[in-house]
């Protein structure tokens, strides 16, 4: 058939499909499949890139149109609010980054002081939130108040997603905990049963959400980082 | 040259950023708006979702300001993909209706050939670009214009022409490569 695509060319298919992309021409589930694929594929991306390189100087042939005064000022309102400035060292990320550090340190040491003798019943719970090779958070469970303290270590967080806490019983769900903040720790008041569960072995996760939280009461984001609850 | 000092200024200010400057996102609106205005507008071709879309091209800097690297790219071809894509997009989701007048090889060719000219006058990289679209087949130039500038998909480009879609895609995915070649064997 003479209207078959023609593969002579010495393209390769996913450098045509980059072309393709980057034109604009492909439509639905194509154009999100290669949307998707410029997320996720580095080499893919390059391949896109280059072709905006090669398309964008035709813009030049658009004319230039002011937008409306008042766009700008619709744009400044919705950015996310810019970070309060912190004052106490109570709101220091730096102090709880070290504090987070250390008391993980002095966490690892009682450990082995405790691992000789038993672990006593309604002693703190505590779990050193990490994924990718980093440690976000470490959160402490006080069992007799039913809290739980999470303190931020190596979290950077982006402007759309908020970082939601987990509790995941063993062989359980997800149980949603609440919010935390990248900037400073945060206290969690958790019920009862709640406190059972995280005694029992527990893990503790931290999934970047919406804004809110995550709507449906499972993770709906990225889990960025786990870590056992351990009894001091 | 006014050129390079811009492109300078935006890369400083697209490095600013990441670190929550607000100024630089105001800096790099600025400088840019007009343009990516005229880019979006082209392709809705409606004010109203034309401004929608233009604030959410500046979020979406805002958001990726960390992923643009000068060493890769020039600051304006990635502004305008964003521009383009977030365009696209809003086509796509259906609540406009994309350009469908039907095109007529022939005519767009003369069109095609006085922007040629303009576009020798704003800069190397168009003069390249312009010769090289100059050397495609009137059809494939056409098929190429609607894509680009109306957003048009192989669909509607083939309803527009009156072609089949095999067609279609085959003169546009024949014109991407030997455009590449012609710009790869012009390169500076």
């Amino acid at each position: 058939v003479s209207d078959a695509i023609d593969h002579s060319g010495r393209l390769p298919e996913d450098e045509l499909l980059a072309a393709e992309y980057a034109l604009g021409v492909l439509g639905g589930a194509e154009r999100e499949a290669a949307a998707h694929r410029v997320t996720r594929e580095p080499a893919f991306a390059a391949m896109v890139a280059a072709w905006d390189e090669r398309l964008a100087p035709w813009a030049g042939e658009i004319a230039e149109v002011a937008p409306p005064p008042q766009l700008w000022d619709r744009i400044a309102t919705a950015l996310p609010p810019p970070q309060p400035a912190r004052a106490s060292l109570w709101d220091s990320l730096a102090f709880w980054r070290v504090f987070a550090l250390a008391s993980a340190l002095a966490a690892a040491c009682l450990a082995v002081v405790i691992y000789l003798g038993a672990a006593r019943p309604g002693a703190p719970l505590v779990a050193a939130i990490e994924g990718g090779g980093q440690r976000s958070f470490v959160a402490t469970v006080d069992v007799r108040r039913g809290t739980i303290a999470v303190v931020p270590a190596a979290f950077t967080g982006d402007a759309t997603r908020v970082p939601e806490l987990w509790l995941i019983p063993p062989g359980g769900k997800p149980l949603p905990v609440g919010l935390l903040n990248g900037d400073k720790p945060v206290v969690i008041a958790i019920p009862a049963a709640l406190v059972a569960q995280a005694a029992g072995g527990a893990t503790l996760a931290v999934s970047l959400e919406p804004p809110g939280g995550s709507p449906t009461g499972a993770p709906t984001g990225p889990v960025i980082g786990a870590g056992k609850l351990t009894a001091l | 040259l006014d050129l390079e000092a811009n492109r300078a200024l935006l890369v400083a200010a697209l490095g600013r950023i990441p670190a929550g400057d607000r100024t630089a996102l105001q800096t790099v609106y600025r400088l840019t708006s007009a343009k990516l205005f005229g880019v979006v507008l082209r392709i809705l071709g409606e004010r109203s979702e034309a401004e929608d879309v233009l604030q959410d091209v500046y979020l979406t800097v805002w958001r990726k300001a960390g992923d643009f690297d000068a060493a890769r790219a020039s600051p304006m071809t990635w502004l305008i993909a964003i521009a383009r894509n977030r365009a696209i997009d809003r086509l796509r989701a259906g609540r406009i209706a994309s350009r469908m007048e039907p095109i007529d090889a022939a005519a767009e060719i003369a069109d095609g050939a006085a922007s040629a000219e303009s576009a020798l006058a704003s800069g190397e990289a168009s003069a390249r670009l312009a010769g090289c679209l100059g050397t495609l087949a009137g059809h494939e130039q056409t098929a190429l214009r609607g894509a680009f500038f109306d957003g048009n998909t192989y669909e509607e480009l083939a309803q527009r022409m009156s072609v089949p879609l095999g067609t279609m895609k085959s003169w546009i995915r024949r014109a991407m490569i030997k455009l590449k070649a012609c710009l790869e064997s012009n390169e500076p």
